[in-house]
């Protein structure tokens, strides 16, 4: 830390080496944990990302808002809208991807984010709070607004883009360069028998998200070679990936299963769209290409690919909020946090300070709406209503506010705690209805508890005791 | 009487009152003037109980008020009139008044009520305007009259001239030095303005850093040349 | 324009609650100066306990009595338990902590009375009166709501102009150190206000409950309303909390009639965000007066 702070220069090239060997460290462990685990990581990893927002948001900048899961969900609508319905990008021609549809989702979220937060930055404490919580509110009043483009109150299926160009570096890693630009789909409907046995991949509770959980689509397993045309993927947009966890065994009838692979094309322009991901892409390819990472055999896991995916979105967002964060940026924030005269004295604008945070926690909080949509297949309402915009509060202040290992700790516990509670339910065999309350009702009394005795959370506490036991020692050394 | 024994008070590393021995008799004025930062307003917020001393104790006719709640403290018999702007705009006069003595019996508020009109006749003709209608002298009539709603045994004036016009402050601390002598009370007077407040008090008290300079009859001090160039800058 | 006169009648009731909930709302802010999200959440719990007292017990004054107090003891246990505590020290962490307090009491009613929504028997007929040769939407149910609502506004002016506690709660809301100087015992007010919010609240919940039903996040979207209603009346003034509480009743009744009740949330969140902009402080605020 001391080297840090005293080579500010080198500020971001060491910011890269840490969110780079995380990353790395990431993708080992992805690849070797069983695919369930790969579920949660991918959630983690989703939660994370909205998380670093609001470590800026709330904690830096100190606006408590609730309108962040509504953001996210401007991330999955816009993610869901472009991929399904553009094959070019309009206006430029380039060929769609994937990529683009986070690059729009992001952009989408930073427009919104901009109007409420031009707004907000006059709101003090309680009034952003409650306006954002009528946008939390009102999400499905406004999807049900516009029930052709939005889906209304059943949302809308999306044919997760797979492995494609950028999204293949995350995958593979060295295998990058035989990845096509063919988006993967299988075709729902012709794999009853691989469903079944493949359960135990797939039963990660998503209920807490939606009440149309049984639409979700949760496991998909092709190998590398099944890669679909454009044709099939856009007939793939109207229905929707049931549950297509093939195991090897399922290999064989995988492939007969009529999937098209003409459109295959091996060392298509894959490097050309890793360089496109904000040379993201490339960094990991690098970081991979060294035979570091032991890609999975040669079969496709759903779950690891979500969670590669969603680890990449959290890597890259990380690095940007560290560097905004540690940088001169932050110190605005608090600047203007802890006193906005002060502040406005020393030539901060305290309203465009606010804005920026808001801002800049609506991107996070757009890419991770668009990693959530791709993570369920599906956008809606009800999965991204005031309970998620809960959610993050209640993650951020656990895990600690200003901090981002604190949004980290926090998608950590939202995504560990309700699993924990399911376990200890089923030992103790309680009611249902005791099970489905129990994470909340803990949420809750926690976040009462943490602002109460440790309105640091889990970050704050530990370094005060670590500042505790460092002042001792000096102590004695005097 | 109100008296002080050693009472310290500090904010943080910052000594603010240091082990000061005061004396407030009743039927007088008792003025303490010294510059900006000498204690006069921790004085007081001690006194009145905003403020927790660290040391010393804070007698009042005998009886330790130390460490006692702002509203207990008001109860037993000593009522601060606060610095700036002490009534509150939103109530009107009357609610302003009434609210200085709402824990007496009816009788004895409404006692105290025509006291304050008697001295402040201005107040009775206002008595219905809301509190942010009023002129400043008007207003702090009725943040003095307030206090007297507490038939207090004491009362304390914090720079009950800031803001005011000069006329206006002698006028209102003449009235109060008159009542003091009529009802017997102590009133305890805190200034920067040192020409007004030690020509209607029997007593000054120089304060300094915290400490007590000098204390003595008040012509004495103001007519101490060197005391006023070295500590009250005039 | 009969349509027009329907819509602006059936509206009436339902601002009524929505008065009563933002009039608890501006109860907290005025004692404490801060928002309390938890506020309709305390009100869905009391209702739940109301429910279970008219199911066993058959008797709806029964309900409302009991709801109230149980109104008036949430209120000062969350005060005690959370807001005493935090107060001073960390105003966003307040905030975050009234969200706590949401968040655990709508997990417990899910864990003692389950989420589904559950319907709330009316004392008197709910629906519409035949009169003079029509069937208007107002029913007997409504009148009884804005009777009750009417009378507990009565009473709460009486209480803040009239009495005593009234003026000792005025006066640690709006300047708690020249209140504890007068002898105040401004702790005591702030108790008080969060008592008589929490009942409040628990009327307005009982009020609504048959119309709505009620399940642990069925009165969301009340606190929406609510909220909208008391910062566009100044989060100050009583008359602006009643006064917008009935208005913003009578725009979602018409824009539910002439378009659809899913936009209501979205008038609402306009009307809310204009207020916001153009007059920061409220119809009804008193920041005028007191930076003076």
């Amino acid at each position: 830390m001391k080297t840090l702070r005293s080579f500010p220069g080198n500020r971001i090239v060491w910011h890269a080496i840490i969110v780079g060997v995380v990353w790395l460290l990431l993708l080992l462990l992805n690849n070797n944990i069983d695919p369930l685990y790969s579920a949660y990581l991918a959630l983690v990893a989703m939660y994370a990302t909205a998380m670093f927002g609001m470590t800026i948001l709330v904690g830096l900048s100190g606006q408590v808002s609730l309108g962040n899961g509504a953001l996210m969900a401007v991330g999955g609508y816009v993610f869901a809208l472009t991929s399904m319905n553009w094959q070019t990008v309009p206006f430029f021609g380039w060929e769609w991807n994937a990529v683009w549809s986070m690059v729009f989702a992001g952009l989408g979220g930073v427009l919104i984010g901009g109007i409420i937060g031009g707004l907000a930055a006059r709101l003090k404490g309680p009034y952003l709070a409650g306006l954002t919580l009528g946008v939390a509110v009102g999400v499905p009043a406004i999807t049900n607004r516009f029930p052709e483009l939005l889906g209304g109150e059943n949302g809308l299926m999306l044919t997760v883009p797979y492995p494609a160009g950028g999204y293949a570096a995350m995958d593979a890693g060295g295998e990058i360069a035989g990845e096509a630009d063919g988006d993967v789909v299988v075709d729902p409907g012709t794999d009853e028998g691989a469903t079944g046995e493949d359960q135990q991949y797939a039963e990660l509770d998503l209920t807490e998200f939606d009440q149309g959980n049984d639409s979700f689509a949760e496991g998909d397993l092709l190998t590398e070679g099944d890669l679909l045309t454009e044709e099939n993927f856009d007939a793939g947009s109207d229905q929707f990936a049931e549950d297509d966890l093939l195991t090897e065994e399922d290999f064989g009838t995988g492939t007969d299963l009529g999937i098209d692979e003409t459109a295959a094309d091996p060392g298509g322009d894959a490097g050309g769209d890793a360089a496109g991901f904000d040379g993201a892409g490339q960094d990991e390819s690098e970081l991979a290409g060294g035979g570091l990472i032991d890609a999975f055999d040669s079969e496709f896991i759903i779950e690891r690919w979500q969670a590669s995916m969603a680890i990449a979105v959290a890597c890259i967002v990380a690095f940007a909020a560290l560097n905004l964060v540690r940088g001169r940026q932050g110190r605005v924030w608090k600047a203007v946090r802890d006193d906005p005269v002060a502040a406005a004295v020393v030539g901060i604008s305290p309203s465009g300070s606010k804005v920026s945070a808001f801002v800049v926690s609506s991107l996070f909080a757009a890419l991770a709406g668009a990693v959530f949509a791709q993570i369920l297949s599906f956008i809606g309402p009800g999965a991204f209503g005031l309970g998620l915009s809960l959610s993050l509060l209640v993650g951020i202040v656990l895990g600690g506010r200003a901090s981002l290992l604190g949004a980290i700790i926090g998608a950590l516990l939202l995504v560990w705690l309700p699993e924990l509670v399911d376990g200890l339910s089923g030992e103790r065999g309680w009611p249902e209805q005791i099970t489905n309350n129990a994470p909340n009702l803990l949420y809750g009394l926690l976040v009462v508890v943490v602002v109460l005795a440790a309105p640091g959370g889990i970050t704050g506490t530990f370094k005060s005791w670590i500042d505790k036991a460092k002042g001792r020692g000096r102590a004695t050394l005097s | 009487m109100l008296h002080t024994e050693d009472l310290s008070v500090s904010y943080g590393a910052v000594q603010a009152l240091k082990s000061m021995n005061l004396a407030v008799p009743r039927g007088e004025v008792t003025a303490v003037i010294g510059a900006n930062g000498a204690g006069k307003s921790t004085l007081m917020r001690t006194l009145a109980g905003l403020v927790r001393p660290q040391t010393g104790q804070v007698l009042l006719d005998g009886v330790s008020i130390t460490g006692k709640k702002p509203e207990d403290i008001v109860r037993m018999g000593v009522a601060l009139v606060p610095e700036g702007r002490s009534t509150i705009p939103e109530l009107s006069l009357e609610e302003n008044l009434r609210l200085g003595g709402l824990w007496r019996d009816k009788a004895g508020r409404m006692e105290s009520q025509q006291k304050v009109f008697d001295l402040f006749p201005i107040l009775a003709e206002r008595k219905n305007m809301r509190a942010d209608t009023l002129s400043g002298g008007e207003r702090q009539q009725l943040a003095i009259g307030r206090a007297l709603m507490s038939d207090p045994r004491c009362l304390l004036l914090d720079e009950p001239s800031l803001g005011l016009a000069p006329l206006i402050v002698t006028q209102i601390l003449e009235l109060v030095s008159r009542l003091a002598k009529e009802t017997n009370i102590a009133v305890l007077l805190v200034e920067q303005n040192a020409v007004t407040a030690l020509r209607v008090a029997t007593t000054g008290v120089v304060l300094n850093l915290g400490e007590v300079v000098k204390a003595g009859p008040a012509q004495e001090i103001s007519s101490d040349e060197e005391l006023r160039h070295a500590y009250l800058g005039y | 324009m009969t349509n027009f006169v329907d819509y602006l009648l059936g509206g009436f009731s339902n601002g009524a609650v929505i008065a009563l909930m933002a009039l608890a709302i501006v109860l907290v802010w005025r004692s404490t100066r801060m928002v309390n999200f938890a506020q309709v959440g305390q009100a869905m719990f009391t209702t739940y306990v109301a429910l279970t007292v008219q199911q066993s017990s058959g008797s709806w004054v029964l309900a409302l009595v009991v709801a109230m107090a149980a109104g008036l003891v949430l209120g000062i246990v969350v005060f005690f338990l959370v807001i005493r505590p935090v107060k001073n020290s960390d105003s966003t962490g307040a905030i975050i902590a009234t969200f706590g307090v949401l968040i655990a009491l709508q997990a417990g009613a899910g864990m003692i009375w389950g989420g589904d929504p559950q319907g709330f028997l009316t004392p008197v007929d709910n629906s519409g009166i035949e009169f003079a040769g029509r069937i208007w939407p107002i029913s007997l149910y409504d009148i009884l709501v804005l009777v009750v609502t009417a009378a507990l506004v009565i009473g709460l002016t009486l209480l803040f102009t009239k009495t005593n506690l009234g003026l000792s709660m005025r006066a640690a809301a709006f300047n708690p150190e020249v209140a504890r100087l007068s002898g105040v015992r401004v702790n005591r007010m702030l108790i008080t206000g969060w008592a008589i919010a929490g009942a409040t609240g628990a009327v307005g919940g009982v009020l609504i409950a048959p119309v709505s039903t009620i399940s642990p996040n069925s009165f969301d979207i009340l606190l929406v309303f609510a909220f909208t209603a008391a910062v566009i009346g100044g989060l100050d003034s009583l008359i602006g909390a009643v006064t917008f509480g009935i208005g913003t009743g009578l725009v979602i009744s018409l824009v539910s009639g002439y378009s659809d009740s899913g936009n209501a949330p979205i008038v609402a969140l306009v009307l809310l965000a204009l207020n916001l902009l153009l007059k920061p402080d409220g119809v009804f605020g008193h920041h005028g007066a007191r930076s003076v």
